[in-house]
């Protein structure tokens, strides 16, 4: 729901509230107020009967109209002295209520009870009009606040949504600051003040980290490149058979530091979002390329390969990172192969799968994906083709899967139809 | 006269690189190749040497003190000289690559590298900067074609496989070196093949069958533990 919305729906809702409330006591008031009145005038009513009494020793004519009675019962001393209403029945055929006093009366000795009864419509007309005046009230009052937040706060709140949109587009990878547009509202100038901020030191280091992945593979890699050189210029001179095996051993670990290197330099570069640059790419082309280069290795290894690709495949992502995807998946599916087994890759408008034979996996499939995880005890599987791989789809919001079925392992990577 | 000076002409390498080591090795492993080695072991060094000679290639490390690869690279472009270069640079960095081909370089090869491919890449540009024609490269009876692919046996066409064609033309642009497993893989495949390489004696058991069957002696070695040779003359 937008604050807009809630904000209108609490407004209108308390203002219902109070308006009812209002009327309510209003009502009830001038209900009072006017019945009070009422009364005043029937005991000037009572006391000219009284006086009539008093004077003359004898009651006044009984009278009977839709306006005004006096009426008078046989009674006694003990009859009450009370107010009340009363319903008289139709008159011009409206319902008529009556406002009545009854009092005792004493005339020559005898009792009397004597009935005075005014017209109540008068009250009833009045408290009617006011009741109209109010619900109109409520209704103009209403349609007044609901215009007024919708004009006025969808303009105060403004700079908040387009500081949320600005927000919402900002791309770290992007290098740019992020241009707020300028407030008066103080609360508003601070948050975009704390958003740029924030948006700034994100940036910063950002950047740094960068530069930090990128320093560290310089500094890594130059050493590293020295050791290997030196390594094979060492192969180039008469060693005997012992230290030949040292060298050689010296160097296979020399090569598998350095591609754990690159590895660990591919990660961060993902994760840091430092592949930008998305196009569209045929994921058929992709594998037939791969597959291509990968031909007489499968042909060594008698791994038979079918390939059923579709030029629907195309994902938007970085070239690169989809190459890297589409070879991680391969090498893992050649390397955890037997000889003469085979490799299925489908290519369809929304997915990839690769499936391939292989020896069950001996543990939760799941872990393949972390990194330094390996199926196999093998000392040259460095563990992390696959963590780059869901990396990579990660990055991309691609759902990857994988299962072993009838002694197939299948990775399922399902990727969303470019906009 | 001129014909012969231009044959005996030998190729000159320029070597720009801080590292001195790296530097002393690339040096070593080139050497051995009958290549006359300069090195520059900084941006002003580098400028300079590149500037006033000229090179048949130059090993250019992107991360100089005192300045850019690029901008040597940037100033030779402007100078419309024709040296070959190959970039060499431990910045994993995909804009490196890009800026550097797009100022003329040649070829981009990220560090850690083996020796041996770097002495193939350097042999691939000079083969291409070359204009007298010398697309062949020869080893006793063996002559491959870089230009139409082929290869011959004695004057006699042979059928090689792709893989199998790579890795001849690195035997023999690094013949008599030893070249790692390793190396190997890394050469036919790329970085990204991690993992057991025992498989690549498939492929040498197959190239060396072709050339012994063609050429009438085994040319390749297997050096126990290390490796494989090729040997020719």
């Amino acid at each position: 729901m937008r604050l807009l919305d809630k904000y209108n729906r609490l407004g209108i809702l308390a203002a219902i509230c109070v308006l009812l409330v209002g009327g309510a006591v209003y009502y009830v008031s001038i209900r009072a107020v006017l019945t009070r009145q009422l009364d005043q005038s029937l005991v000037v009513e009572e006391q000219e009967i009284r006086d009539e009494v008093t004077e003359h020793g004898q009651l006044p004519e009984a009278s009977y109209s839709d306006e005004e009675q006096e009426e008078y019962y046989p009674g006694s001393a003990t009859t009450p002295r009370r107010f009340s209403s009363v319903y008289v029945g139709h008159v011009h055929s409206r319902h008529a209520y009556f406002r009545q006093l009854e009092f005792p009366v004493n005339v020559a000795g005898a009792w009397y009870r004597a009935v005075v009864r005014k017209s109540e419509e008068k009250t009833e007309d009045l408290i009617e009009l006011t009741l109209k005046i109010t619900l109109l009230i409520i209704a103009l009052l209403l349609v007044a606040l609901f215009a007024i937040n919708r004009l006025v706060l969808n303009r105060l709140w403004r700079p908040f949504y387009s500081t949320l949109r600005k927000l919402q587009q900002f791309n770290l990878a992007g290098g740019q600051a992020m241009q707020l547009e300028p407030t008066s509202i103080n609360e508003f100038r601070q948050l975009n003040e704390a958003v740029s901020q924030m948006a700034t030191q994100a940036v910063d280091e950002y950047n740094e980290v960068k530069h930090f992945t990128e320093n560290a593979s310089h500094e890594m890699q130059t050493p590293l490149a020295i050791l290997s050189s030196k390594l094979e210029l060492l192969h180039q001179t008469e060693l005997d058979e012992a230290q030949a095996q040292h060298v050689a051993a010296l160097a296979g670990t020399v090569n598998r530091l350095s591609k754990l290197n690159q590895s660990l330099i591919l990660l961060t570069r993902i994760d840091n979002r430092q592949f930008a640059g998305k196009r569209s790419i045929s994921l058929a082309g992709v594998v037939r390329a791969q597959a291509a280069h990968f031909e007489e290795l499968l042909l060594a290894r008698d791994i038979r390969l079918s390939l059923e690709l579709s030029d629907s495949g195309v994902v938007d992502m970085n070239e690169t990172l989809a190459d890297v995807l589409v070879l991680n998946l391969l090498t893992n599916a050649i390397k955890h192969n037997f000889d003469g087994g085979s490799i299925r890759i489908i290519v369809a408008s929304h997915q990839l799968v690769m499936s391939n034979t292989g020896a069950p996996p001996t543990e939760d499939p799941q872990v393949y994906f972390e990194r330094f995880r390996k199926g196999s005890a093998r000392p040259d599987s460095l563990g992390l083709g696959l963590s780059i791989v869901k990396k990579i789809c990660h990055a991309y919001g691609f759902f990857i899967r994988y299962d072993f079925t009838e002694g197939e392992h299948r990775v399922t990577v399902e990727f969303p139809r470019p906009s | 006269m001129f014909r012969d000076f231009c044959k005996k002409r030998p190729v000159k390498i320029l070597i720009v690189e801080d590292e001195p080591e790296l530097c002393s090795s690339i040096a070593t492993y080139l050497g051995g190749e009958n290549y006359v080695c300069e090195t520059a072991p900084d941006f002003k060094n580098a400028l300079d040497k590149a500037t006033l000679f000229d090179y048949d290639c130059i090993i250019l490390d992107l991360s100089l003190p005192g300045g850019s690869g690029l901008s040597i690279l940037k100033e030779l472009k402007a100078m419309e000289k024709m040296d070959g270069v190959l970039i060499i640079s431990a910045k994993n960095s995909l804009d490196d690559k890009v800026a550097g081909l797009t100022l003329g370089a040649d070829d981009y090869l990220p560090k850690p590298f083996h020796l041996s491919e770097l002495s193939a890449r350097v042999a691939a540009i000079i083969r291409r900067r070359n204009f007298s024609g010398s697309n062949l490269v020869k080893a006793g009876p063996i002559i491959v074609d870089t230009v139409a692919k082929s290869v011959t046996l004695q004057g006699r066409p042979v059928e090689l496989t792709r893989k199998e064609y790579q890795l001849l033309l690195y035997f023999m642009v690094n013949r008599n070196r030893v070249l790692s497993k390793n190396a190997i893989v890394e050469h036919l495949w790329g970085e990204d093949l991690e993992g057991n390489v025992d498989f690549i004696y498939t492929h040498i058991k197959n190239l060396r069958k072709k050339i012994t069957d063609g050429a009438g002696g085994d040319f390749i070695k297997s050096i126990y533990g290390m490796g494989y040779k090729f040997t020719a003359e």
